[in-house]
Protein backbone atom coordinates (compact mmCIF):
# COMPACT_ATOMS: atom_id res chain seq x y z
CA UNK A 1 0.00 0.00 0.00
CA UNK A 2 1.44 3.34 -1.00
CA UNK A 3 2.29 5.85 1.64
CA UNK A 4 0.58 9.19 1.85
CA UNK A 5 1.76 10.65 -1.46
CA UNK A 6 -0.78 13.43 -1.59
CA UNK A 7 -2.34 12.45 -4.91
CA UNK A 8 -4.32 15.01 -6.78
CA UNK A 9 -7.94 14.07 -6.16
CA UNK A 10 -9.78 13.38 -9.39
CA UNK A 11 -12.16 16.08 -10.64
CA UNK A 12 -15.85 15.40 -10.99
CA UNK A 13 -16.51 13.31 -14.02
CA UNK A 14 -16.89 9.75 -15.01
CA UNK A 15 -13.43 8.27 -14.77
CA UNK A 16 -13.51 4.79 -13.26
CA UNK A 17 -11.79 6.16 -10.18
CA UNK A 18 -14.42 8.88 -9.69
CA UNK A 19 -17.16 6.34 -10.08
CA UNK A 20 -15.56 4.14 -7.46
CA UNK A 21 -15.16 7.05 -5.07
CA UNK A 22 -18.73 8.18 -5.60
CA UNK A 23 -20.07 4.67 -5.12
CA UNK A 24 -17.87 4.07 -2.10
CA UNK A 25 -18.99 7.28 -0.44
CA UNK A 26 -22.61 6.47 -1.15
CA UNK A 27 -22.28 3.08 0.53
CA UNK A 28 -20.29 4.57 3.42
CA UNK A 29 -23.10 7.11 3.75
CA UNK A 30 -21.00 10.25 4.14
CA UNK A 31 -22.82 12.42 1.61
CA UNK A 32 -25.60 14.86 2.38
CA UNK A 33 -29.24 14.27 1.48
CA UNK A 34 -29.05 16.01 -1.90
CA UNK A 35 -25.95 14.08 -2.97
CA UNK A 36 -27.53 10.82 -1.87
CA UNK A 37 -30.71 11.61 -3.77
CA UNK A 38 -28.73 12.47 -6.91
CA UNK A 39 -27.03 9.08 -6.79
CA UNK A 40 -30.26 7.22 -6.10
CA UNK A 41 -31.84 8.93 -9.10
CA UNK A 42 -28.87 8.01 -11.28
CA UNK A 43 -28.70 4.36 -10.24
CA UNK A 44 -31.58 2.99 -12.34
CA UNK A 45 -30.04 4.28 -15.58
CA UNK A 46 -26.35 3.91 -14.81
CA UNK A 47 -25.20 0.31 -14.92
CA UNK A 48 -21.56 1.16 -14.19
CA UNK A 49 -22.47 3.11 -11.06
CA UNK A 50 -24.83 0.35 -10.00
CA UNK A 51 -22.09 -2.25 -10.38
CA UNK A 52 -19.68 -0.08 -8.39
CA UNK A 53 -22.25 0.40 -5.60
CA UNK A 54 -23.03 -3.32 -5.52
CA UNK A 55 -19.33 -4.11 -5.22
CA UNK A 56 -18.91 -1.63 -2.35
CA UNK A 57 -21.97 -3.02 -0.57
CA UNK A 58 -20.39 -6.46 -0.71
CA UNK A 59 -16.95 -5.26 0.32
CA UNK A 60 -18.11 -3.36 3.38
CA UNK A 61 -21.02 -5.50 4.50
CA UNK A 62 -18.94 -7.45 7.08
CA UNK A 63 -18.70 -4.19 9.06
CA UNK A 64 -22.37 -4.53 9.96
CA UNK A 65 -21.22 -7.15 12.49
CA UNK A 66 -19.54 -4.36 14.51
CA UNK A 67 -22.95 -3.04 15.60
CA UNK A 68 -24.12 -4.86 18.73
CA UNK A 69 -27.50 -6.59 18.24
CA UNK A 70 -30.59 -4.92 19.73
CA UNK A 71 -33.74 -6.83 20.53
CA UNK A 72 -36.71 -5.17 18.80
CA UNK A 73 -39.74 -4.36 20.93
CA UNK A 74 -42.55 -6.89 20.70
CA UNK A 75 -44.77 -4.39 18.95
CA UNK A 76 -42.55 -3.94 15.94
CA UNK A 77 -43.50 -7.02 13.93
CA UNK A 78 -47.24 -6.44 14.43
CA UNK A 79 -46.70 -2.85 13.30
CA UNK A 80 -44.98 -4.06 10.13
CA UNK A 81 -47.75 -6.55 9.33
CA UNK A 82 -50.42 -3.92 10.03
CA UNK A 83 -48.76 -1.64 7.48
CA UNK A 84 -48.35 -4.36 4.89
CA UNK A 85 -51.56 -6.27 5.31
CA UNK A 86 -54.31 -4.22 6.95
CA UNK A 87 -56.56 -6.94 8.34
CA UNK A 88 -60.00 -6.29 6.89
CA UNK A 89 -59.16 -4.31 3.82
CA UNK A 90 -58.06 -6.89 1.24
CA UNK A 91 -61.16 -9.08 1.50
CA UNK A 92 -63.53 -6.14 1.44
CA UNK A 93 -61.79 -4.61 -1.54
CA UNK A 94 -61.78 -7.90 -3.39
CA UNK A 95 -65.48 -8.39 -2.77
CA UNK A 96 -66.28 -4.90 -3.98
CA UNK A 97 -64.67 -5.42 -7.37
CA UNK A 98 -66.98 -6.78 -10.00
CA UNK A 99 -65.71 -9.21 -12.61
CA UNK A 100 -62.82 -7.52 -14.30
CA UNK A 101 -63.65 -6.31 -17.73
CA UNK A 102 -60.11 -6.12 -19.10
CA UNK A 103 -58.96 -9.61 -19.87
CA UNK A 104 -55.41 -8.27 -19.55
CA UNK A 105 -56.20 -6.26 -16.47
CA UNK A 106 -54.16 -8.36 -14.18
CA UNK A 107 -52.49 -6.84 -11.17
CA UNK A 108 -49.94 -9.62 -11.29
CA UNK A 109 -49.03 -8.46 -14.77
CA UNK A 110 -48.64 -4.85 -13.69
CA UNK A 111 -46.83 -5.76 -10.52
CA UNK A 112 -44.44 -7.79 -12.62
CA UNK A 113 -43.91 -4.82 -14.86
CA UNK A 114 -43.38 -2.57 -11.89
CA UNK A 115 -40.15 -4.48 -11.38
CA UNK A 116 -38.99 -4.05 -14.94
CA UNK A 117 -39.46 -0.31 -15.15
CA UNK A 118 -41.75 2.15 -16.78
CA UNK A 119 -40.44 1.69 -20.30
CA UNK A 120 -41.59 -1.92 -20.44
CA UNK A 121 -44.89 -0.99 -18.85
CA UNK A 122 -45.45 1.82 -21.30
CA UNK A 123 -44.59 -0.37 -24.28
CA UNK A 124 -46.95 -3.06 -23.11
CA UNK A 125 -49.64 -0.51 -22.42
CA UNK A 126 -49.27 0.70 -26.00
CA UNK A 127 -49.49 -2.82 -27.38
CA UNK A 128 -52.52 -3.61 -25.27
CA UNK A 129 -54.27 -0.42 -26.17
CA UNK A 130 -53.77 -1.13 -29.85
CA UNK A 131 -54.50 -4.81 -29.46
CA UNK A 132 -57.99 -5.70 -28.31
CA UNK A 133 -61.00 -4.31 -30.10
CA UNK A 134 -62.65 -1.56 -28.03
CA UNK A 135 -65.58 -2.80 -26.03
CA UNK A 136 -68.91 -1.12 -26.71
CA UNK A 137 -70.18 1.40 -24.22
CA UNK A 138 -68.66 4.49 -22.64
CA UNK A 139 -65.00 5.28 -23.14
CA UNK A 140 -62.72 3.42 -20.75
CA UNK A 141 -59.38 4.54 -19.48
CA UNK A 142 -56.46 3.44 -17.47
CA UNK A 143 -53.48 5.29 -16.08
CA UNK A 144 -50.11 3.99 -14.98
CA UNK A 145 -48.80 6.25 -12.21
CA UNK A 146 -45.02 6.21 -12.14
CA UNK A 147 -42.45 7.76 -9.83
CA UNK A 148 -41.18 10.92 -11.54
CA UNK A 149 -37.51 10.11 -10.95
CA UNK A 150 -37.18 6.37 -11.37
CA UNK A 151 -40.19 6.01 -13.68
CA UNK A 152 -41.03 2.91 -11.71
CA UNK A 153 -44.77 2.20 -11.94
CA UNK A 154 -46.33 2.48 -8.50
CA UNK A 155 -50.09 2.62 -8.95
CA UNK A 156 -52.68 1.79 -11.55
CA UNK A 157 -55.86 3.81 -12.06
CA UNK A 158 -58.70 1.81 -13.57
CA UNK A 159 -61.74 3.64 -14.85
CA UNK A 160 -64.13 0.75 -14.47
CA UNK A 161 -67.31 2.72 -14.87
CA UNK A 162 -68.28 6.25 -15.68
CA UNK A 163 -68.97 7.15 -12.07
CA UNK A 164 -65.95 5.81 -10.26
CA UNK A 165 -62.23 5.18 -10.44
CA UNK A 166 -60.27 2.47 -8.79
CA UNK A 167 -56.72 3.19 -7.65
CA UNK A 168 -54.66 0.05 -7.13
CA UNK A 169 -51.17 -0.15 -5.64
CA UNK A 170 -48.52 -2.11 -7.51
CA UNK A 171 -46.25 -2.17 -4.50
CA UNK A 172 -46.21 -0.76 -1.02
CA UNK A 173 -44.92 2.76 -0.66
CA UNK A 174 -43.69 4.13 2.57
CA UNK A 175 -45.15 7.40 3.73
CA UNK A 176 -43.63 9.23 6.70
CA UNK A 177 -45.83 9.15 9.79
CA UNK A 178 -46.67 12.84 9.73
CA UNK A 179 -47.55 12.84 6.01
CA UNK A 180 -50.46 11.75 3.84
CA UNK A 181 -50.58 10.62 0.25
CA UNK A 182 -53.19 12.64 -1.67
CA UNK A 183 -54.71 11.72 -5.05
CA UNK A 184 -55.39 14.45 -7.63
CA UNK A 185 -56.59 14.79 -11.17
CA UNK A 186 -56.53 17.59 -13.70
CA UNK A 187 -57.84 17.57 -17.25
CA UNK A 188 -56.65 19.95 -19.93
CA UNK A 189 -58.44 23.23 -19.45
CA UNK A 190 -58.96 22.89 -15.70
CA UNK A 191 -57.33 25.69 -13.78
CA UNK A 192 -56.11 23.48 -10.92
CA UNK A 193 -56.01 19.84 -9.87
CA UNK A 194 -59.01 18.48 -8.01
CA UNK A 195 -58.49 16.29 -4.96
CA UNK A 196 -59.76 12.74 -5.18
CA UNK A 197 -58.99 12.12 -1.54
CA UNK A 198 -56.32 10.58 0.64
CA UNK A 199 -54.68 7.28 -0.13
CA UNK A 200 -53.08 4.78 2.20
CA UNK A 201 -49.89 3.18 0.90
CA UNK A 202 -50.50 -0.30 -0.42
CA UNK A 203 -54.29 -0.05 -0.24
CA UNK A 204 -56.66 0.00 -3.17
CA UNK A 205 -59.42 2.60 -3.07
CA UNK A 206 -62.48 3.37 -5.13
CA UNK A 207 -63.20 7.01 -5.78
CA UNK A 208 -66.60 8.29 -6.93
CA UNK A 209 -66.13 10.71 -9.80
CA UNK A 210 -69.77 11.35 -10.67
CA UNK A 211 -69.34 15.00 -9.62
CA UNK A 212 -66.52 15.48 -12.12
CA UNK A 213 -66.69 15.98 -15.88
CA UNK A 214 -66.18 12.76 -17.87
CA UNK A 215 -62.62 11.55 -18.09
CA UNK A 216 -60.63 12.87 -21.03
CA UNK A 217 -57.75 11.33 -22.89
CA UNK A 218 -54.45 12.52 -21.47
CA UNK A 219 -56.08 13.65 -18.20
CA UNK A 220 -53.43 14.01 -15.51
CA UNK A 221 -53.45 11.95 -12.31
CA UNK A 222 -50.93 12.28 -9.51
CA UNK A 223 -50.21 11.35 -5.93
CA UNK A 224 -48.47 13.97 -3.82
CA UNK A 225 -47.01 13.89 -0.36
CA UNK A 226 -49.00 16.29 1.81
CA UNK A 227 -49.24 17.15 5.50
CA UNK A 228 -51.17 14.60 7.52
CA UNK A 229 -54.86 14.91 6.68
CA UNK A 230 -54.21 16.35 3.24
CA UNK A 231 -53.26 19.63 1.65
CA UNK A 232 -54.46 22.55 3.77
CA UNK A 233 -55.17 24.72 0.72
CA UNK A 234 -57.02 22.27 -1.52
CA UNK A 235 -54.21 22.24 -4.06
CA UNK A 236 -51.09 20.07 -4.18
CA UNK A 237 -48.34 21.50 -1.98
CA UNK A 238 -45.93 18.61 -1.61
CA UNK A 239 -43.65 16.65 -3.93
CA UNK A 240 -45.19 14.44 -6.61
CA UNK A 241 -44.71 10.79 -5.70
CA UNK A 242 -46.43 9.25 -8.74
CA UNK A 243 -47.82 10.77 -11.90
CA UNK A 244 -49.41 9.60 -15.13
CA UNK A 245 -51.91 10.46 -17.85
CA UNK A 246 -55.07 8.68 -18.87
CA UNK A 247 -54.93 6.40 -21.87
CA UNK A 248 -58.16 5.46 -23.59
CA UNK A 249 -58.68 1.80 -24.32
CA UNK B 1 -36.84 -31.60 23.77
CA UNK B 2 -34.23 -28.88 24.28
CA UNK B 3 -35.46 -25.34 23.79
CA UNK B 4 -34.25 -23.56 20.70
CA UNK B 5 -31.10 -21.81 21.85
CA UNK B 6 -31.50 -19.11 19.27
CA UNK B 7 -33.71 -18.36 16.33
CA UNK B 8 -30.63 -17.44 14.37
CA UNK B 9 -29.68 -20.09 11.90
CA UNK B 10 -26.39 -19.92 10.05
CA UNK B 11 -27.88 -21.96 7.25
CA UNK B 12 -30.81 -19.62 6.72
CA UNK B 13 -31.31 -19.18 3.01
CA UNK B 14 -31.99 -15.47 2.52
CA UNK B 15 -32.32 -15.74 -1.25
CA UNK B 16 -34.94 -18.45 -0.91
CA UNK B 17 -36.85 -16.36 1.62
CA UNK B 18 -36.78 -13.30 -0.66
CA UNK B 19 -38.01 -15.39 -3.57
CA UNK B 20 -40.88 -16.59 -1.38
CA UNK B 21 -41.67 -12.97 -0.41
CA UNK B 22 -41.80 -12.09 -4.09
CA UNK B 23 -44.41 -14.83 -4.52
CA UNK B 24 -46.47 -13.33 -1.72
CA UNK B 25 -45.48 -15.71 1.08
CA UNK B 26 -45.94 -13.63 4.24
CA UNK B 27 -44.31 -16.26 6.43
CA UNK B 28 -41.10 -15.83 4.46
CA UNK B 29 -40.92 -12.18 5.51
CA UNK B 30 -41.55 -13.24 9.11
CA UNK B 31 -38.72 -15.76 8.88
CA UNK B 32 -36.37 -13.02 7.68
CA UNK B 33 -37.54 -10.86 10.57
CA UNK B 34 -36.97 -13.62 13.11
CA UNK B 35 -33.57 -14.34 11.67
CA UNK B 36 -32.23 -10.82 11.23
CA UNK B 37 -34.28 -8.19 13.08
CA UNK B 38 -32.03 -7.91 16.17
CA UNK B 39 -28.93 -7.48 14.01
CA UNK B 40 -30.65 -5.08 11.65
CA UNK B 41 -31.97 -3.06 14.58
CA UNK B 42 -28.43 -2.92 15.96
CA UNK B 43 -27.14 -1.60 12.64
CA UNK B 44 -29.93 0.99 12.43
CA UNK B 45 -29.50 2.13 16.04
CA UNK B 46 -25.83 2.89 15.56
CA UNK B 47 -26.76 5.14 12.66
CA UNK B 48 -29.93 6.87 13.91
CA UNK B 49 -28.99 6.73 17.63
CA UNK B 50 -32.44 6.29 19.07
CA UNK B 51 -34.46 3.15 19.57
CA UNK B 52 -37.72 4.72 18.41
CA UNK B 53 -36.14 6.08 15.23
CA UNK B 54 -34.35 2.78 14.60
CA UNK B 55 -37.62 0.86 14.93
CA UNK B 56 -39.22 3.29 12.48
CA UNK B 57 -36.35 2.58 10.10
CA UNK B 58 -36.78 -1.16 10.52
CA UNK B 59 -40.52 -0.87 9.93
CA UNK B 60 -40.00 1.07 6.72
CA UNK B 61 -37.21 -1.26 5.65
CA UNK B 62 -39.30 -4.40 6.10
CA UNK B 63 -42.14 -2.82 4.14
CA UNK B 64 -39.58 -2.05 1.43
CA UNK B 65 -38.09 -5.56 1.57
CA UNK B 66 -41.55 -7.01 1.01
CA UNK B 67 -42.44 -4.68 -1.83
CA UNK B 68 -39.04 -4.87 -3.54
CA UNK B 69 -38.40 -8.59 -3.05
CA UNK B 70 -39.27 -9.24 -6.70
CA UNK B 71 -36.44 -6.96 -7.78
CA UNK B 72 -33.75 -8.78 -5.83
CA UNK B 73 -31.21 -10.08 -8.30
CA UNK B 74 -28.77 -12.68 -7.00
CA UNK B 75 -26.37 -11.78 -9.81
CA UNK B 76 -25.91 -8.39 -8.13
CA UNK B 77 -24.94 -9.71 -4.72
CA UNK B 78 -25.97 -11.87 -1.82
CA UNK B 79 -29.50 -11.73 -0.47
CA UNK B 80 -28.40 -11.05 3.10
CA UNK B 81 -26.33 -8.08 1.96
CA UNK B 82 -29.28 -6.77 -0.04
CA UNK B 83 -31.43 -6.80 3.11
CA UNK B 84 -28.76 -5.04 5.17
CA UNK B 85 -28.27 -2.44 2.45
CA UNK B 86 -31.96 -1.58 2.49
CA UNK B 87 -31.84 -1.04 6.25
CA UNK B 88 -28.60 0.95 6.19
CA UNK B 89 -29.75 3.25 3.40
CA UNK B 90 -33.13 3.76 5.06
CA UNK B 91 -31.29 4.74 8.25
CA UNK B 92 -28.82 6.97 6.38
CA UNK B 93 -31.56 8.72 4.41
CA UNK B 94 -33.42 9.33 7.65
CA UNK B 95 -30.49 10.94 9.45
CA UNK B 96 -29.38 12.91 6.41
CA UNK B 97 -32.82 14.35 5.81
CA UNK B 98 -33.38 15.17 9.47
CA UNK B 99 -31.86 18.01 11.41
CA UNK B 100 -29.21 15.88 13.06
CA UNK B 101 -26.47 17.68 11.17
CA UNK B 102 -27.04 20.82 13.21
CA UNK B 103 -27.45 19.17 16.60
CA UNK B 104 -24.35 17.07 16.32
CA UNK B 105 -22.02 19.99 16.62
CA UNK B 106 -22.59 19.69 20.32
CA UNK B 107 -19.35 18.53 21.88
CA UNK B 108 -21.21 16.26 24.29
CA UNK B 109 -22.79 14.33 21.47
CA UNK B 110 -19.45 13.99 19.77
CA UNK B 111 -17.71 12.95 22.93
CA UNK B 112 -20.43 10.45 23.71
CA UNK B 113 -20.12 8.79 20.35
CA UNK B 114 -16.53 9.52 19.47
CA UNK B 115 -14.96 6.28 20.49
CA UNK B 116 -17.83 4.04 19.47
CA UNK B 117 -16.44 2.78 16.20
CA UNK B 118 -12.93 2.47 17.54
CA UNK B 119 -14.11 0.74 20.66
CA UNK B 120 -15.58 -2.01 18.58
CA UNK B 121 -12.38 -2.09 16.64
CA UNK B 122 -9.78 -1.88 19.36
CA UNK B 123 -11.33 -3.28 22.49
CA UNK B 124 -13.39 -6.20 21.31
CA UNK B 125 -11.15 -9.17 20.73
CA UNK B 126 -7.81 -9.31 19.08
CA UNK B 127 -6.76 -8.99 15.48
CA UNK B 128 -7.32 -12.67 14.81
CA UNK B 129 -10.90 -12.48 16.04
CA UNK B 130 -11.52 -9.50 13.83
CA UNK B 131 -10.10 -11.23 10.84
CA UNK B 132 -12.29 -14.22 11.47
CA UNK B 133 -15.26 -11.88 11.67
CA UNK B 134 -14.37 -9.48 8.88
CA UNK B 135 -12.28 -11.71 6.65
CA UNK B 136 -10.26 -10.01 3.97
CA UNK B 137 -11.88 -6.68 4.81
CA UNK B 138 -10.47 -6.92 8.33
CA UNK B 139 -6.96 -7.55 7.05
CA UNK B 140 -7.20 -4.66 4.62
CA UNK B 141 -8.54 -2.30 7.31
CA UNK B 142 -5.67 -3.31 9.57
CA UNK B 143 -3.32 -2.22 6.81
CA UNK B 144 -4.82 1.28 6.54
CA UNK B 145 -3.41 4.26 8.37
CA UNK B 146 -5.36 4.51 11.64
CA UNK B 147 -6.90 7.91 10.82
CA UNK B 148 -8.28 6.66 7.54
CA UNK B 149 -9.58 3.49 9.14
CA UNK B 150 -11.26 5.54 11.86
CA UNK B 151 -12.95 7.78 9.29
CA UNK B 152 -14.27 4.81 7.34
CA UNK B 153 -15.65 3.15 10.48
CA UNK B 154 -17.27 6.34 11.74
CA UNK B 155 -18.94 6.63 8.37
CA UNK B 156 -20.08 3.07 7.79
CA UNK B 157 -20.88 1.94 11.32
CA UNK B 158 -21.93 5.22 12.98
CA UNK B 159 -23.51 6.82 9.92
CA UNK B 160 -21.48 10.00 10.27
CA UNK B 161 -21.40 12.60 7.53
CA UNK B 162 -18.13 14.17 6.39
CA UNK B 163 -18.61 17.10 8.75
CA UNK B 164 -19.54 14.88 11.69
CA UNK B 165 -16.40 12.84 11.14
CA UNK B 166 -14.33 16.01 10.92
CA UNK B 167 -15.73 17.06 14.32
CA UNK B 168 -14.96 13.69 15.83
CA UNK B 169 -11.42 13.24 14.57
CA UNK B 170 -10.76 16.97 14.95
CA UNK B 171 -9.40 17.41 11.46
CA UNK B 172 -10.37 19.88 8.73
CA UNK B 173 -13.26 18.83 6.50
CA UNK B 174 -11.10 18.75 3.36
CA UNK B 175 -8.58 16.52 5.06
CA UNK B 176 -11.26 14.13 6.18
CA UNK B 177 -12.69 13.93 2.67
CA UNK B 178 -9.23 13.19 1.29
CA UNK B 179 -8.58 10.54 3.96
CA UNK B 180 -11.85 8.85 3.10
CA UNK B 181 -11.22 8.90 -0.63
CA UNK B 182 -7.73 7.49 -0.19
CA UNK B 183 -8.93 4.99 2.37
CA UNK B 184 -11.58 3.76 -0.05
CA UNK B 185 -9.06 3.51 -2.86
CA UNK B 186 -6.59 1.60 -0.71
CA UNK B 187 -9.31 -0.77 0.49
CA UNK B 188 -10.42 -1.51 -3.02
CA UNK B 189 -6.88 -2.20 -4.17
CA UNK B 190 -6.26 -4.40 -1.16
CA UNK B 191 -9.41 -6.40 -1.68
CA UNK B 192 -8.97 -7.00 -5.39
Amino acid sequence: MSADTNHQLPPDGDSPDDLQTLAGQYVLGTQDAAERRAIEERLPQDAALRAAVDAWEQRLQPLTTLAPPQEPSTGLWPRITASLWPAAEPQRAAAAVPRRWWHWDSLALWRGLAGSGFAAAAVLAGVLVLGPAPAPGPARYFVVLAAPQSQAPGWLVQAQAADRLRLVPLGTDVVPAEKSLQFWTKADGWSAPVSLGLVKPGEAIEVPVDKLPPLQPNQLFELTLEPAGGSPIGKPTGPIQFIGRAVQI
Amino acid sequence: MPPAASVTDDNFDHALALAACARGDRHALQRIYEQESRYLLGVAMRIVRSRAAAEDVLHDAFVAIWSKAHSFDAARGAARGWIYSIVRHAALNRVRSSARESTLDEPTAAAYEASAAMAAWQEEGDALDRQAQLGRLGQCLEGLEPQRRECLLHAYVDGCSHSEIAARVQAPLGTVKAWIQRGLRALRECMQ
